[in-house]
């Protein structure tokens, strides 16, 4: 191994500002649909009844569409340097997935305080199961990007399966610690999944 | 020690398929392949760069595989793609940063490095000075040009300096503005 290559081996690896600027640069490039998203959330948040199913299901919709919009080939540029940048497919992986988690939060958050302008009850609990819930369902909808066909429909289905067995977890099986620990281990394991394919990934 | 080395390297995905390539590429030399259409030119330039992986032969930038040690090789070798950037020039700022901080450079030096391409690269279109001036600023001893423009060849090779160039052409005319000593036939591609 040649000398230089040491001083590389030891800066290897997501740092804090490449997550940063990951972040920065695809929220930038997707700052339509963030804004779209959070409009949608707050007009919902204002118009529709206490609950948990508006929030659950329109913030899923809302984290599976931002997720799909990283899809290889809608921001060619960025594509390419994440690609062609030294990192690996995980580390890229949880930073490119902090995009899509970070705008269905906001959404989530937009209609949680749309609630509370119009004085509904319980906001704080509704707000936790919501984005419990859109992460998981955002996670799993991120695996689908970088598959195509049948592949790619199982994954946006079991996405929004996702946010429907949290649903019934928190409603009918009246249980919040139920629901968080099933959101947990999904989005743990759609994460990985997530990274263990993007590091595998040939972008022909 | 070679900077590049393809030996009998092949990409295989469904119906597609590209090579063998065999060639070695040193610091400062300059190789043209001539590829027999688009996206044989564009697999080539990435299994080159490390981005995509072969599935038969041998590929090493500087004596790393690309399978084990993608970091090491990404490093090193920085792609030139074909596709112009369609940037204007608030947003190629932005784009400069974001690249510092991906190969983790100073923002700064990176800024200058940039700038002062862009005066050297004063007479290409932006669409074409901007890919190259992204991957420069990276600081890779090797760059791998997908299908560049032949009339760009001399500021291209105004900017590169000492740098190993490894260009990938469907065009002999063009191949040979970036290998004067004459370009490398790539082998029949099979379907």
């Amino acid at each position: 191994m040649p000398e230089w290559a040491y001083a590389v081996a030891s800066d290897a690896g997501l740092t804090p500002r490449a997550l940063f600027a990951v972040l920065q640069a695809r929220l930038w490039a997707q700052r339509r649909i963030v804004f779209c998203s959070c409009a949608a959330a707050f007009v919902a948040g204002l118009v529709q009844p206490s609950g948990y199913a508006a929030p659950v299901f329109l913030c899923s919709l809302l984290g599976i569409a931002s997720a799909l919009a990283q899809s290889p080939g809608i921001h060619p540029h960025l594509d390419r340097g994440e690609q062609s940048a030294p990192l690996f497919g995980r580390e890229l992986a949880r930073a490119k997935a902090l995009v899509p988690c970070l705008a269905a939060a906001l959404a989530a958050l937009i209609y949680a305080g749309a609630q509370l302008l119009r004085g509904a009850p319980d906001v704080p609990l509704t707000l936790l199961v919501a984005i419990a819930a859109v992460i998981a369902a955002t996670l799993t909808a991120l695996c689908a990007t970088i598959r195509s066909g049948t592949a790619r429909v199982f994954y946006i289905i079991l996405a929004a399966n996702t946010s429907a067995a949290a649903y019934a977890l928190v409603v009918a099986g009246r249980s919040l610690l139920a629901e968080l620990a099933f959101c947990g281990v999904v989005a743990f394991f759609a994460l990985r999944q997530y990274g263990e394919a993007l590091a595998r990934y040939d972008p022909i | 020690m070679p900077l590049l080395r393809m030996r009998n390297a092949t990409f295989a995905s469904g119906t597609t398929f590209v090579g063998p390539v065999s060639l070695e590429l040193s610091q400062g030399e300059h190789t043209a392949l001539h590829c027999g259409g688009a996206q044989e030119a564009a697999i080539v330039a990435l299994l080159a760069t490390g981005i995509v992986k072969a599935s038969s032969g041998c590929v090493l930038i500087d004596d790393y595989d690309p399978h084990v040690q993608s970091v090491h090789c990404k490093r090193i070798a920085g792609l030139v793609p074909h596709e112009p950037f369609l940037l204007d020039e608030s947003e190629f700022d932005r784009y400069v940063a974001y690249r510092a901080a991906l190969w983790g450079i100073e923002l700064r030096r990176a800024q200058t490095h940039a700038a002062l391409l862009r005066r050297r690269l004063s007479g290409m279109h932006e669409s074409f000075a901007y890919p190259l001036i992204a991957t420069l600023i990276g600081m890779p001893r090797l760059i791998v040009l997908d299908r560049p423009q032949p009339a760009y060849a001399p500021l291209i090779f105004g900017v590169v300096g000492r740098r190993g160039v490894l260009s990938t052409h469907t065009d002999a005319s063009a191949a040979r503005a970036f290998c004067p000593s004459g370009p490398t036939q790539l082998q029949a591609t099979q379907a």
